[in-house]
């Protein structure tokens, strides 16, 4: 068994160690340009792992979903070989901010506040967020929440839209994921979920017949991410958003997963400029 | 559980096993260094591997993880999430392992390096033929320890999105509903990993036990 | 695109992560509670008469040893509700952590107590002790007194493991810092400042330790 005595000097010491590292952080992450992504010949995607039909890996470990079928269009548009990086909720943005990805295709909800931290792109698809609670439990108002507990995944747009909405004192547990909040209602350590469209399809599958969707907190679109100041990047995302919206490729991803018909997008959204400035 | 999630666990596990690897490999690398260090007589040396330990071993592997994930990246080092996890198992291997071979390297009699350096051996000839052979024999039972509680630790990768063992088993959790299968699944591949080492760790410790009797 | 690192939302959020500080100490303090009492147990358990008994506290040790925390954890909270034992998270977080740390305790406290040599037991049963007072003053306080570093460190580490918690939802300081990084997106900032109140908490368990040790295990001065 290894010893582990820290004396107060050792521990000052430890400090002065730690206080030095964000010294040498400060140096900037540099900006990328597509015409750098051809040259290297792949473009890294940050992307969700375990949140069907968004993005997910498949059982023989392969990224799938409809961003990543985006990701793979717009690779192509490039001319460059895809990387994905599968990211947990709550490490997307960080992930793009610190340059560990080029771009993010993950179910990125187009919020005003997280356009202070990120470039997003035109809208692609549409979502909602809902509030998914067994039959049994009447639910109708935000107020009605406090009945029952509620799970969400950290730092995702419904675990936003739950915090705000729910009445004070009402339980809510964040989880590191999709799948650990579903899997979370699905062993009933909560009673209810904040999810997505997507996620009552889910649910359906291992528990049939118990939950439904009991509120709507928000309409969303879901746009590509690029670093804030990333102009050239977000042009070609935003061009390339426009190319398949008119060729029918996007009909053709919401015929494969969303099997709804394209929606109808905003031009603009308030707080969200769709262009770098 | 059909044969395709349980082969996905299985690459799960290729990716523990790799990162395991790494992470003992170069940890070694880096322990020895900071046991050197430790060692090494010189004040200041001595501190500055002392703060290194006391760092590491005093904050969570998870955290450690964290911000060297994140804090590559805004150094400008754009690594693929393999290699920041590897940095990262590589950098916390590095303190215990450091740790675990000074205790060792103190073990070693001090006649042993008083001997040597009565012969006239140089620093280098007097730990790597004298002392360093007699501290590994002596490092080996708590070394495999760490080892089982690194490849452990390796779990902890899944919480910063890395594909491996235990996460490859929240996903097929999620994807079959299972969770009371899956993860008894899981837990008994890594005690298959971990288990074999344990028992030759305890088997070591009692034969060194009975040669210094 | 130039990264400037800013603190503010570490330094809006302290007073939320000092309250974090505090579900870190309860988990740890709570884990190590359950550990001690499975710890000492086990060890009486592991040298019973019947067969049955002494492997199962064997099978016991071996499993939670080589299995991962977070596995441990998650089974019990995702798995175990099947079997219809459900528990909050910070019930699980502490029997987990308690269950994890009993398995080592019990290694670490046996260790001790075959250091204890056969001749003192009998010395104190010829002099008419009974057996439990034999039990605890010749065999458990000497042991717990030589084993008490490594008690000590394993304890430190499982103080350290509370943050792995975060991943079932229960309270504790990485939880706190993960909300504060998901709404200010400072990730580098957050889990700086957090790594160092983790060295702060385990600096506190330390003294704490040490403290105990000086006051019930040092030997009488004379």
């Amino acid at each position: 068994m290894t010893r582990f005595t820290p004396t107060r000097r050792l521990v000052l010491a430890a400090v002065v160690a730690a206080l030095t590292l964000p010294a040498i952080a400060t140096r900037p992450a540099s900006a990328i340009t597509t015409e750098e992504i051809k040259a290297r010949g792949k473009i890294i995607v940050g992307i969700q792992g375990d949140n069907p039909p968004w993005g997910f890996v498949t059982s023989d470990g392969k990224q799938d979903g409809l961003d990543a079928d985006m990701a793979r269009l717009y690779a192509k548009e490039l001319g460059v070989t895809v990387e994905f990086v599968p990211l947990e909720v709550s490490n997307r943005i960080p992930a793009l901010t610190s340059g560990r990805v080029d771009v993010l295709f993950a179910t990125m909800a187009m919020l005003p506040e997280r356009a202070k931290a990120v470039q997003f792109s035109k809208p692609y698809v549409a979502n909602a967020i809902v509030l998914i609670a067994p039959k049994s439990v009447e639910i109708k108002t935000n107020a009605d929440m406090a009945k029952v507990s509620i799970g969400v995944a950290k730092g995702a747009a419904q675990d936003t839209q739950v915090t705000k909405n729910a009445p004070a004192g009402t339980t809510i547990r964040r989880y590191d994921g999709d799948a650990p909040s579903i899997q979370a209602l699905v062993s009933g350590q909560v009673q209810a979920i904040g999810g997505n469209i997507f996620y009552l399809q889910r649910v359906e599958q291992a528990r049939p017949g118990e939950f439904e969707n009991k509120l709507e907190f928000q309409k969303l679109y879901n746009g590509a991410c690029t670093r804030l100041g990333e102009k050239e990047v977000n042009a070609s995302l935003n061009a390339f958003i426009d190319k398949i919206r008119a060729n029918g490729e996007l009909k053709k991803l919401y015929d494969k997963w969303m099997k709804v018909p394209v929606h109808q997008f905003p031009d603009s959204l308030e707080g969200i400029p769709f262009s770098a400035s | 559980m059909g044969l395709g999630e349980f082969l996905f666990l299985l690459t799960g596990l290729k990716w523990t096993v790799a990162l395991s690897a790494i992470g003992f490999v170069c940890g070694s690398v880096g322990g020895l260094a900071i046991a050197l260090l430790r060692t090494s007589g010189v004040r200041g040396l001595e501190r500055l591997a002392a703060g290194y330990i006391a760092l590491f071993q005093g904050t969570p592997l998870l955290m450690q993880l964290f911000v060297v994930y994140y804090g590559l990246a805004l150094i400008g080092l754009h690594l693929s999430a393999w290699v920041a996890v590897s940095i990262g198992f590589t950098l916390h291997a590095s303190a215990y392992l450091g740790e675990i071979w000074r205790g060792s390297i103190d073990a070693v009699p001090r006649g042993q390096t008083e001997a040597a350096s009565a012969l006239n051996l140089k620093y280098t000839s007097r730990m790597k033929d004298v002392v360093l052979p007699q501290a590994i024999r002596i490092s080996l039972p708590a070394t495999i320890g760490f080892l089982v509680q690194l490849i452990k630790g390796t779990s902890l990768a899944s919480i910063v999105g890395f594909t491996e063992l235990a996460r490859a088993g929240n996903i097929v959790s999620n994807q079959i509903f299972e969770p009371l299968l899956v993860f008894g699944i899981v837990g008994i591949l890594y005690f298959l990993m971990c288990w074999p080492l344990s028992l030759y760790g305890s088997h070591l410790e009692n034969r060194l036990a009975v040669a210094s009797r | 695109m130039n990264y400037v690192l800013d603190f503010t939302p570490v330094l809006d959020g302290l007073p939320d992560l000092l309250a974090g500080c505090l579900g870190t100490l309860l988990l740890a303090l709570g884990g190590m509670a359950i550990a001690i009492v499975i710890g000492i147990s086990g060890v009486v358990l592991r040298d019973s008469r019947h067969k049955p008994i002494r492997w199962a506290v064997k099978g016991f040790v071996e499993l939670i040893r080589n299995t991962p925390f977070l596995v441990q954890i998650y089974f019990i909270y995702f798995a175990l509700p099947l079997a219809g034992l459900r528990l909050d998270p910070t019930p699980t977080a502490i029997l987990a952590l308690g269950i994890n740390g009993g398995a080592y305790a019990i290694e670490i406290i046996r260790g001790g107590a075959q250091s204890i040599s056969r001749g003192q037991v009998e010395a104190g049963l010829a002099l008419g002790l009974h057996k439990g007072l034999v039990f605890r003053l010749i065999v458990l306080k000497p042991a717990l007194r030589a084993v008490f570093p490594s008690l000590t460190s394993q304890f430190i580490l499982l103080t350290l493991t509370t943050s792995v918690a975060s991943a079932i939802s229960a309270y504790e300081l990485t939880s706190v810092a993960q909300r504060i990084e998901s709404e200010s997106f400072r990730s580098f900032e957050v889990f700086g400042v957090i790594t160092l109140l983790y060295l702060g908490i385990s600096w506190l368990m330390m003294s704490f330790f040490s403290t105990i040790s000086t006051r019930y295990f040092s030997y009488p001065v004379k």
